[in-house]
């Protein structure tokens, strides 16, 4: 019986050493030489480089082009999120609501999904041309605008745009997250609401939102790391321009790490990203299991 | 009480018409753009239709930019990263699911924390790692970078593929004096073979899609991905907006075409209770 249960377990690790050993080198032990070499003087081509404790540390945190680029961070993230949720939200909605075609736009609506980041940036830069693109020229021929805007070169206006483009992007995953959950919801609920005279918004608010909350908790505490941590749409479309003014944490990283070849700084930099994600993360994570709680 | 609830659904579907036509302008407009002569492109007012068809973007994009070697290589990288993550996510995933469904719990959150590692953090110890071991411009660095975000999502999509797996039907092989490889390979794995495609197509996209990497490892253009040899050229005048237009429906493609395919399957995840 002894041996039969060891057996048992040597089995059961076989099975999942290969994946195991794959974390830990190319997860976890990644990590903590990240960590090394933000205490570092790491240079991108230099092989020589000095322990400089929390030397980097100071040096971001004392630089106005960091916080510049953490308050576009949040910005780009809160913005891209909430108008994600409503989009999504409210498709999910419309189509668990209509009595047909919901296969087609369904299907219509998740193409966005499928969009490679280099299209993204391609497509959306020759949409936005301010020569050749359709949307200004459509803007100018309807009279709303007098001459063709360069959408991506306005300081003004960019930010805007790229979060509409992440949202465009985004939108299409939280649907299907939340219309599948949506199906999950017995039909009996809402007959019973309805029995009892209850007014729509009641009933969205007690039945809807309660057993799709979770599923929604959950799809925020992904994209919100996503969205944060995303590197190439942003890059792709507008390399952090103009002035910097889209300029996030990922992107700054990679112009300290590989444009000034100062990966200790660049090191530094992702740390604190990191940190500021497991805290955002600890927050939610505490009002998910509320949640959970309450539906048992 | 019938009259409204008749214009509720018809400004249901007007909403959704709305968000389709927004949905898909993009990929039309870039479908519509690779076939319009230059001249055309370049006509006030912009016409909406191509007045005649040409193909002469894609010949063009194909080969004299000799894109058909980057397309190789971006087939040969993801195709490689798929294949190793299926086999390593299928094993660990059942293993966790058979052998440790109580740690298994804490496992999966530490996958999911892994998903919180920003690609940026990890791409300053790989480049420096890839770069010592000799791997830096070779598709081998390019595959076991990929394997850091592939292989955790897999397995935590495999795991909810896996617990749907009676229990009944394996003990009824092992009776029958089948090991546990066997039970695994002949009983298991043929009835989570729809959610291992589906898996596999996943990976597959995300890695054909991926940049960030392929832009810090890889810089001999012959060796590149697709996406970051479109990159190198942007801005260069070497690539105008038709050739973009035809060079970027050759990237999309296989993509739209796996979500099709898919679509059905990647909608589960997070209500089957997998993630929790």
């Amino acid at each position: 019986m002894e041996k039969k249960l060891r057996n048992f377990n040597i089995t059961g690790m076989l099975f999942i050493l290969p994946a195991i050993l794959i974390v830990i080198l190319l997860l976890i032990y990644p990590i903590f030489s990240s960590i090394y070499f933000s205490l570092t003087t790491k240079n991108l081509i230099r092989p020589f480089y000095d322990f400089v404790w929390f030397e980097n540390f100071k040096f971001v945190l004392t630089n106005p082009d960091f916080y510049k680029a953490f308050v576009n961070s949040i910005k780009w993230t809160f913005f891209s999120i909430v108008g994600q949720l409503f989009v999504g939200f409210s498709a999910a909605l419309a189509l668990n609501r209509i009595p047909r075609f919901t296969g087609i736009y369904r299907t219509l609506l998740i193409i966005p999904w499928a969009f490679p980041a280099i299209v993204i940036a391609f497509s959306w830069k020759y949409i936005l041309n301010d020569v050749y693109g359709f949307l200004p020229n459509l803007l100018t021929q309807l009279g709303i605008t007098s001459s063709n805007i360069n959408f991506l070169a306005n300081p003004d206006l960019v930010f805007i745009v790229v979060v509409l483009i992440n949202i465009w992007f985004g939108a299409p995953l939280f649907m299907v997250n939340i219309l599948s959950a949506l199906k999950t919801i017995p039909s009996e609920q809402y007959e019973a609401a309805q029995m009892d005279g209850a007014s729509p918004l009641q009933v969205f608010w007690h039945i809807t939102i309660r057993h799709v909350r979770v599923v929604i908790g959950l799809l925020l505490v992904l994209r919100t790391i996503w969205i944060f941590n995303n590197f190439d749409i942003l890059y792709l479309i507008t390399g952090g321009g103009p002035s910097d003014n889209t300029t996030t944490l990922p992107i700054f990283a990679y112009k300290v790490g590989w444009g000034m070849k100062q990966l200790g700084v660049a090191s530094a930099i992702t740390v604190i990203l990191l940190l500021f994600l497991l805290g955002i993360c600890f927050l939610y994570f505490k009002l998910l299991d509320k949640w959970e709680r309450d539906d048992r | 009480m019938v009259g409204r609830n008749k214009l509720s659904t018809a400004l249901t579907y007007v909403y959704l018409t709305i968000l389709a036509i927004v949905s898909v302008f993009p990929l039309i407009w870039i479908a519509l753009s690779s076939i319009k002569s230059s001249g055309e492109m370049a006509n006030y007012p912009l016409s909406f239709f191509p007045k005649e068809v040409t193909f002469e973007y894609y010949t063009r994009v194909l080969n004299d930019l000799s894109f058909t070697v980057n397309i190789k290589n971006s087939l040969l990288v993801s195709f490689s990263a798929t294949v190793i993550t299926i086999v390593v996510s299928s094993l660990g995933a059942y293993g966790i699911v058979r052998f440790f469904p109580k740690a298994g719990k804490k496992m999966t959150k530490v996958l999911i924390t892994t998903y919180m590692f920003p690609p940026i953090l990890l791409a300053v110890p790989y480049s420096i790692i890839i770069v010592s071991i000799g791997l830096v411009n070779t598709w081998t660095g390019l595959v076991i970078t990929y394997l850091s975000f592939s292989i955790p999502y897999a397995i935590w999509m495999l795991i909810g593929f896996f617990q749907t797996v009676p229990i009944e039907i394996e003990e009824a092989a092992k009776v029958d004096g089948a090991g546990k490889m066997r039970t695994f390979l002949q009983v298991a794995l043929p009835v989570v073979a729809p959610g291992m495609v589906a898996t596999a197509i996943y990976t597959f996209i995300n890695t054909w899609n991926e940049f960030l990497f392929a832009l810090l490892l890889i810089n001999s253009s012959e060796k590149m991905p697709i996406s970051v040899a479109l990159y190198s050229l942007t801005g260069s005048e070497i690539l105008d907006w038709g050739e973009m237009m035809a060079a970027s429906m050759i990237v999309i493609l296989p993509s739209i075409i796996f979500f099709m395919i898919i679509q059905n399957k990647i909608a589960g995840g997070l209500s089957d209770g997998s993630v929790k």
